[in-house]
């Protein structure tokens, strides 16, 4: 990729460090992750479930690397001219149109039709060059000097087709226009791809990637992330609220309350200035981590039992 | 080392993980990154590597663990001597002094090697267990010690007597590692041969003849099969409000303004995916295809976007929100036993289904439709209704015809088959996998 940063990606602990400042708690799986994908030089597919810092790692992986992040959110229909490059076609137009009193100058004197076209050849193809190309998303991440961090969020979305073109970038890192030809990276951009499955990538993108699943978090890492990314709330309630998610994720409901949830409520909580959970506030603040009116109604059963335990675990 | 991760990717692979070759350069590459002294590290780092989704990446947890913990001989034996003095005899071989000097290590390595030469990862069944023992012990050198025991015992000192007993005892010993050793490397390697075995076996045998333990193994070929179907489609050119400036038509639709560009004309990729309208019969006599057939449907219809599945008896009726919302096995015994579904299970009537078809939902079938019919036309000798047949393949794009009996039986007693034949595009029989996707494939 680049000698640039390799002090930075040294070793996998120094990773884990370097995100802890950037405020990503990085297990240890994640981090041999990154450190493997700098050196081999391969994008990381990212899979887990919703909210769990997907998108976050890749924002983070660009604050730690200083470069900047681009991002292309992947949907169906996404396609070349979108993704990769689009000739400014108006632009052209408007210039062909302006200068064709030019044109009658410089073809002027020519005798016949051949040679007008001769003296034409002589500039090149003006039109189709760069400053009438507009780069999309990956173009841009090729083209970055210093670098950059590319994140193709939620792949699945997009369709069969334009997995099989992202291929080419994916492990050449370069890009064919033919009217311009072949753009290298100068610095090969450091790639992230992100799935919630909803459906199965194929075989040659797997192939091509190295494969992370980012599963909820254990306690102790929620609280860790809480506590780093909500400095301000109290170390009680810190543990409360974690054990309380943890229990609501045993409980059979349609969407689990992932980290971003996790992370939403203790701001919350902060913001009322509560110092412990009861069960009347948690009945309050529910939605911001249930995201479904049946989810609500199972967890509300279960809520007095939940509160209870939670509290009894912050107590030990 | 490297041999050792060779050795692990072959194991990874017959334990049913696919690894490319590409990859396996990327798992040496990363093994060298992290080197092998971190264990946690190195799985972590080649689970990233090999293992590309969350099922594979347990598939790979188990091999990992179960292949770098084959400590066969690290468990302590004790003193082997029961207190006796060795007896020195010169000529004792390399064998003999390992297992004399309780040199586990030693005994394990030499084990390995000589597995490797003698190729244990190439062990498919477990019938060649003993050959592989044998073929080890030998290269360890168990004719040596042998011949050890046997010039102890013609000593014929005492205490050389107990020796050679000591040593006969280890023997056994030794020759319980060694089996050990080739039943979890055989538990290792032989995967997926037998696999592979199964998988060509599935393709081939009669759809009626299939039992139902291989059922889930049969839907995964399907739906495999069904994705790739769907991945072959036509593209063309379509013109849109916007895309890429069509320059050829930009031009020649100028040409009124006298050249000035002033009707700018775009193009886009179209891509054309197959639209179906699937028929399925699940009378009884088809009884024991209908429930591939209908796993078939099933995975056809989870693959393609533009499908509308029917199932008919004695009338018919449209399935494909079933499909949609059930699993297969709950929809599969739902559209069979008839429940809540609406479907009367008496007499197959294909004129009344062609009927139902006309009457209700006979605007699906336009000119881009390819019509699928999957049943034995056995119509109990009621009327075909060869007339909507008839209108069927002329409004569709393609008629197709599937049916699980074969040719010969085709116009035997009540089948219609012979009347309804004229009326379609690609009439086969299907009556095994591999004929299902050639029919398909030729269909898409």
């Amino acid at each position: 990729m680049n000698t640039l940063h390799d002090e930075k990606f040294a070793s996998a602990e120094n990773i884990q460090q370097g995100f802890k400042d950037a405020k990503y708690i990085c297990s240890k799986k994640i981090a041999t992750t990154l450190y493997l994908s700098y050196h081999l030089e391969k994008p990381i597919l990212v899979e887990g479930p919703a909210g769990v810092g997907k998108t976050d790692l890749a924002k983070t992986a660009a604050t730690f690397l200083g470069v900047p992040l681009i991002r292309m959110q992947c949907y169906e229909g996404l396609d070349e001219s979108k993704a990769l490059y689009e000739w400014k076609y108006g632009k052209q137009l408007l210039y062909t149109q302006m200068l064709k009193d030019k044109l009658n100058d410089i073809v002027d004197g020519a005798g016949n039709l051949s040679e007008s076209v001769q003296k034409l050849h002589k500039y090149n193809d003006i039109f189709f060059s760069r400053s009438f190309l507009a780069p999309r998303p990956l173009l841009n991440a090729l083209q970055q000097k210093e670098g950059a961090v590319l994140l193709v969020d939620e792949v699945d979305k997009s369709d069969n087709e334009f997995e099989a073109f992202l291929m080419e970038i994916l492990s050449e890192f370069q890009v064919s226009i033919p009217e311009i030809g072949t753009i290298r990276a100068e610095t090969k951009p450091f790639v992230f791809l992100t799935s919630n499955n909803t459906r199965e990538l194929s075989e040659a993108l797997k192939r091509r990637c190295l494969h992370l699943f980012i599963p909820l978090p254990d306690p102790e890492l929620e609280k860790e992330i809480i506590r780093i990314r909500v400095p301000d709330i109290s170390e009680k309630l810190r543990i409360q609220l974690v054990s309380f998610i943890q229990q609501l994720r045993e409980l059979d409901i349609k969407k689990v309350p992932s980290i971003s949830e996790t992370i939403d409520w203790a701001r919350v909580l902060l913001l009322l200035h509560a110092d412990k959970l009861s069960s009347d506030l948690v009945r309050e603040t529910l939605h911001i981590i249930l995201k479904f009116e049946e989810d609500i109604r199972v967890a509300e059963e279960n809520l007095y039992n939940m509160t209870v335990r939670a509290r009894r675990e912050a107590s030990h | 080392m490297e041999q050792v991760l060779n050795d692990f990717i072959s194991a990874l692979r017959s334990s049913g993980g696919r690894v490319s070759t590409s990859e396996s350069i990327d798992a040496m590459n990363a093994a060298k990154l992290v080197g092998y002294h971190d264990r946690e590290g190195l799985k972590t780092s080649l689970s990233a590597v090999l293992a590309k989704s969350l099922y594979e990446e347990e598939v790979f947890g188990e091999c990992f663990d179960r292949f770098f913990s084959i400590g066969a001989f690290s468990e302590d034996q004790g003193d082997p001597y029961g207190g006796l003095t060795p007896v020195t005899i010169e000529e004792n071989s390399f064998l003999t002094q390992m297992i004399l000097s309780n040199d586990m290590a030693a005994l394990a390595a030499s084990m390995r090697d000589a597995a490797r030469e003698v190729r244990i990862t190439e062990i498919q069944f477990f019938t060649q267990k003993g050959l592989y023992i044998h073929k080890i012990l030998r290269h360890m050198g168990l004719e040596e010690l042998k011949r050890d025991i046997r010039q102890l015992r013609q000593k014929d000192t005492s205490s050389s007597r107990q020796m050679a007993d000591t040593l006969e005892n280890l023997k056994g010993r030794l020759f319980e590692k060694v089996r050990d050793f080739v039943e979890q490397q055989l538990a290792l390697f032989s995967g997926s041969v037998t696999e592979e075995l199964l998988d060509n076996y599935l393709r081939n045998i009669k759809l009626s003849n299939l039992e139902k333990q291989d059922f889930h193994r049969l839907h995964k070929i399907i739906k495999k099969m069904v994705k790739r179907l769907n991945d072959l489609h036509s593209r063309r050119r379509k013109t849109f409000k916007r895309g890429q400036l069509d320059f050829m038509k930009t031009l020649r639709s100028n040409i009124t303004y006298q050249g000035l560009l002033f009707d700018i004309k775009w193009k886009k990729k179209k891509v054309d995916r197959p639209d179906i309208v699937a028929i399925c019969d699940v009378s009884r006599s088809v009884e024991a295809v209908a429930r591939f057939l209908l796993l078939f449907l099933y995975s056809l219809n989870k693959g393609l976007a533009k499908i509308r599945t029917f199932i008919f008896c004695s009338n018919l009726i449209e399935v494909t929100h079933i499909f949609d919302e059930c699993s297969v096995e709950e929809a599969l015994v739902r559209l069979q036993t008839g429940t809540g579904v609406g479907i009367m299970l008496g007499s197959t009537d294909y004129g009344q289904a062609f009927r139902d078809l006309a009457e209700t939902w006979s605007n699906l079938i336009t000119h881009k439709t390819t019509v699928l019919i999957l049943g034995d036309a056995r119509n109990n000798y009621g009327d075909p209704q060869t007339g909507l047949l008839k209108t069927f393949q002329e409004r569709s794009k393609r008629l197709v015809w599937l049916n699980p009996e074969r040719r010969s039986f085709w116009h035997t007693g009540d089948s219609e088959m012979k009347r309804y034949l004229p009326y379609c595009h690609l009439a086969k029989e299907c009556s095994t996998l591999n004929h299902l996707e050639r029919v398909v494939d030729s269909l898409l």
